[in-house]
């Protein structure tokens, strides 16, 4: 079985997304527990990568294939863990999008693609997204947590705009809200009255694992 | 008559401009906009920032083109109302005048080319000879306006900037210069796409560079071992331009906390390194070009 694990990990960490797709499908066929499968194969593989992406060993195209190869797996593997009844640590929900009047979407598509890779439900809003829309959205899925990127100074003011609107709406204590982008960091988001600032889609993982008690 | 700015640059240090980008966003460039619907309809603006930084010593004009790719331009909304050809055009035009009026000599105009913005396969799913095209398209547009030298910046990706440059030279037989953009992590300096210093040199130069180095992402004081780091692996003619810093914002305005000296400080350490053009990116304003300016000389 370790094999079987070691196998799923290295075919995300490879970027191997057939590979990865053939050992969900093997695991179904074998009876092994989704579970497991994702939690002790697909998901350390995904770890790996964020690891080997921080300390500058893997670089963007790894960390786009190795999400890539996570997902095919995951899309195998969920549905049966849902059949199974079996429960995946519950992660929480994450709505994210670009804020208004900025149209850079790379990096936070990529936090995008990491936050699921690594288990949370993802709801994500594209670019120029207005604060109103951030929060209706979170309300609407039941969202724990509202991600928000800006890439210019000019529009990372609408970060606030989203928290104002939390508190208008008394929501402020039920979501939590992370940002990212160029200009913003740890004390841009004390200022604004977010939960936390990330430098990267793997700070980001780690910041909504933490903000979301996942860990 | 073509300036000569390769032997200019071997025998002393030539002075880029600043950023322009954060220089118009404070002139009050709003998020409906880029840059390039500037060069279109208020020229006198962008004229003002090319004029500030040529009193305040800078040796170059560089175009308001950065985003003037078709692809680039293709992406955005205020963008796609625009035609490559045209903005390339009268950014030189608007670069040109600016020299002119400046009544100073021996300065020099780039033509600046900044990257699609779109990824090669698998980050996404752009095609090689798609952005040699646009590239081809707006190296042609510059070179024919009439700029001195074609400069590459902030590129993200060498493959991306080997298309560039393939492009650059076959369309024009100008200098071209061409900058990456490096992060520094744990285990050293990479673009994104894990590029190194040593990759990027071999193969610019093979593939025809005149000048290469680096560009925005990091802040004076971290570019210092970068510039190192590039002498170890090349003789080539060098050039670093660093942001100013990260903003700050204090009351709704984005403040550089940096101050044009400590700016200033490590470009005259950049030199030392051996940079043999230097310049400003992001934050960076004629202020921190005057005291680059006046540190370079005085260091002399």
């Amino acid at each position: 079985m370790q094999a079987f694990l070691d196998s799923c990990a290295k075919s995300v960490l490879e970027g191997d997304a057939d590979k990865a797709e053939k050992l969900a499908r093997e695991a179904l066929s074998k009876k092994y527990s989704p579970l497991e499968v994702i939690e002790k194969g697909f998901v350390k593989g995904i770890h790996e990568v964020g690891r080997l992406w921080e300390e500058g060993t893997l670089f963007l195209p790894e960390l786009v294939v190795g999400a890539e190869a996570m997902k095919r797996a995951m899309g195998i593997l969920q549905p049966a863990l849902t059949k199974s009844g079996e429960r995946p640590r519950s992660l929480g929900h994450v709505v994210i999008g670009t804020i208004e009047g900025d149209i850079h979407d790379i990096g936070k598509t990529l936090v995008a693609t990491m936050l699921s890779a690594n288990g949370f439900e993802i709801t994500d809003l594209g670019a120029d997204v207005s604060a109103l829309k951030f929060v209706d959205e979170a309300q609407a899925k039941g969202a724990g947590c509202i991600a928000i990127s800006a890439l210019l100074t000019t529009t990372m003011s609408g970060q606030r705009r989203v928290i104002d609107e939390l508190k208008k709406r008394a929501l402020k204590d039920r979501v939590r809200v992370m940002v990212g982008g160029a200009p913003c960091s740890d004390e841009w988001a004390r200022e604004i009255g977010a939960d936390g600032y990330a430098g990267d889609a793997v700070a980001a993982v780690t910041l909504a694992q933490s903000l979301m008690g996942a860990r | 008559m073509t300036k000569d700015f390769l032997g200019t640059i071997k025998h002393r240090v030539v002075l880029f401009d600043g950023g322009l980008g954060s220089m118009l966003i404070a002139a009050g460039l709003t998020q409906r906009e880029v840059p390039e619907t500037w060069v279109v309809s208020k020229s006198d603006k962008i004229s003002e920032v090319h004029a500030a930084y040529l009193a305040a010593g800078a040796e170059v004009a560089t175009t308001a083109s950065f985003g003037a790719n078709r692809i680039k331009l293709q992406s955005s909304e205020p963008g796609r109302k625009l035609d490559p050809i045209k903005v390339n055009e009268k950014a030189v035009e608007i670069a040109r005048k600016a020299v002119e009026r400046s009544g100073k000599h021996d300065l020099f105009l780039a033509g600046d080319i900044g990257p699609t913005g779109l990824f090669f396969p698998p980050v996404g799913t752009l095609k090689p000879e798609e952005a040699r095209a646009a590239f081809k398209e707006q190296a042609k547009a510059l070179d024919r306006a009439g700029v001195d030298i074609l400069i590459m910046e902030t590129m993200y990706d060498l493959r991306e900037a080997v298309e560039a440059l393939r492009a650059a030279r076959e369309v024009s037989n100008l200098p071209v210069v061409v900058s990456l953009t490096f992060d520094r992590k744990p285990r050293g300096f990479f673009t994104m796409m894990g590029d190194t210093t040593e990759q990027a040199a071999e193969t610019l130069l093979k593939e025809g560079a005149s000048v290469i180095g680096a560009n925005c992402t990091l802040q004076s004081g971290q570019m210092i071992e970068l510039v190192e780091e590039f002498r170890l692996v090349t003789d080539a003619p060098l050039i670093f331009q660093p942001n100013a810093g990260r903003p700050i914002m204090e009351h709704g305005i984005p403040v550089y906390k940096q101050r044009p000296r400590e700016f200033a400080e490590d470009i005259v350490k950049i030199v030392a390194a051996g940079a043999n053009a230097v310049g400003g990116c992001c934050g960076t304003t004629p202020d921190f070009i005057r005291e680059v300016h006046s540190s370079l000389i005085h260091g002399k």
